[in-house]
């Protein structure tokens, strides 16, 4: 990896690009906009948008709701490793670790989809070469013909072990929920490592990854709460790093009052974002809304991150999530006019 | 003692010329390195801003040019030194 040496001026130049392209984000009222929309103009108006070059280029293998699907996708991965190429130095490096997410969500799709027998075709259309493995990469796992050959075929070496040896329970009980715990504790335990290395504004970001570690053992404990019968227990989903102990969530589980949940979590949040988003959730929720309110939360957390560090890692990393939530809610909005869903359901599902 | 016999060479009124000289090099020199440290910034988040979105070209060339101002002043004072 290459060494920066002029001082902050590169730290400027791409937090600057990065602010500049997150105000050109879609914004709130857009999407209020878009929820009225019927699905042919919603599809137009998609196809004025910067996503236009995409679903030019996808415009011969796809149609309808698939062809925005897949050209958002694509317009996500391209965005991403743009991204990658204008990051100086140890920017590089820190921001391939926080995509990394994107290879684990890639191969676990790739797992699930062969073990299902869908074809590649299908499983291709749902991966987004936004992380390490790039389209190629993928493609090459894809054509294998077993899950034993995939795991063989995968460069990440670390992530290949982890699924090698949970592969074996995962086949018998036809679920890869446990190798997809494994590999984000992986993941968290990356990023840690990362934030921790003396990196420009690694200490501040440390901060932000066990606020992003605490929302997500919140949002696994929502999850198991609202799931009575369920093969996993807290201490399987539970990421080591954050503010929350295995015993305190595990107990947390069978408690019955929502408000008491609330009052313990809420002892240990420090950011208010992540308070108001929980304070909100006494009023019982579905998890989908749950989780769109915790989102918003850490969304708002990243945001405030980046402006107490302007010329560091955070600016970058804010837009990256922040158009990865451009894409899903514009999926979402694509698929939902589709299935006829309501704007007022449809609303419930947005990050905005 | 070399330095006493130089100076007594010299005489003191061009050694005042000197030494104002040397201020006013110093008042320019000195501001001209503090503008650069100040557009260092301004001028890599201009060019960032630019090459994003064209139409901030004409506002982020006013914002690099800004601390040019010091070192006009530090002109000013070279000129006040040398001719006053």
């Amino acid at each position: 990896m290459t060494e920066v040496s002029s001082g902050i001026a590169p730290y400027i130049y791409v937090s600057t690009r990065m602010r500049v392209r997150k105000a050109k984000l879609i914004p709130r009222e857009e999407y209020i906009r878009m929820l009225n929309m019927g699905l042919p103009e919603f599809t137009r108006l998609i196809e004025e948008m910067e996503y236009k070059r995409e679903i030019d280029e996808l415009a011969a293998s796809f149609s309808g709701v698939d062809l925005i699907e897949n050209a958002m996708s694509w317009n996500l991965a391209k965005e991403y490793q743009r991204v990658i190429d204008l990051a100086p130095g140890e920017m590089k490096g820190f921001t391939r670790d926080y995509l990394h997410k994107w290879d684990i969500q890639n191969v676990l799709t790739i797992l699930r989809g062969k073990h299902l027998g869908l074809s590649d075709g299908k499983i291709r259309a749902v991966l987004v070469p936004a992380g390490a493995l790039d389209a190629q990469a993928l493609d090459k796992m894809i054509s294998e013909s077993s899950v034993d050959r995939i795991v063989e075929t995968l460069p990440i070496k670390r992530m290949a072990e982890i699924i090698s040896e949970h592969l074996p329970q995962a086949t018998e009980t036809k679920s890869f929920g446990n190798i997809e715990n494994e590999l984000y504790k992986y993941y968290y335990a990356t990023l840690i490592k990362a934030a921790r290395s003396g990196m420009k504004g690694g200490e501040p970001f440390l901060k932000y990854v066990i606020f992003e570690i605490d929302v997500k053992n919140i949002t696994n404990l929502f999850r198991l709460r609202a799931q009575a019968n369920t093969e996993f227990s807290t201490m399987s989903v539970w990421i080591e790093g954050g503010s929350y102990k295995p015993d305190e969530l595990e107990r947390l589980e069978s408690v019955e009052n929502l408000d008491e949940v609330i009052d313990v979590l809420k002892k240990k949040v420090k950011a208010a974002a992540l308070g108001d988003a929980l304070e909100a959730l006494r009023e019982k929720k579905p998890i989908y809304a749950i989780e769109a309110a915790l989102t918003s939360a850490r969304l708002n957390q990243m945001d405030k991150v980046s402006k107490r560090n302007p010329f560091s890692i955070s600016p970058m990393l804010v837009y990256l999530e922040r158009k990865r939530y451009e894409v899903s809610n514009l999926r979402a909005l694509a698929r939902g006019k589709q299935a006829g869903l309501s704007a007022e359901i449809l609303e419930k599902y947005l990050v905005m | 003692m070399a330095i006493e016999t130089l100076f007594s060479d010299i005489g003191a009124a061009a050694l005042g010329k000197g030494l104002a000289a040397i201020g006013a090099g110093l008042a320019v020199g000195l501001a001209g390195i503090g503008t650069g440290v100040g557009e260092q910034g301004i001028g890599a988040a201009a060019v960032g801003a630019t090459a994003e979105d064209r139409g901030m070209f004409g506002l982020a060339l006013l914002f690099t040019v800004l601390p040019e101002t010091v070192v006009i002043f530090g002109l000013v004072i070279a000129l006040l030194i040398m001719f006053l």
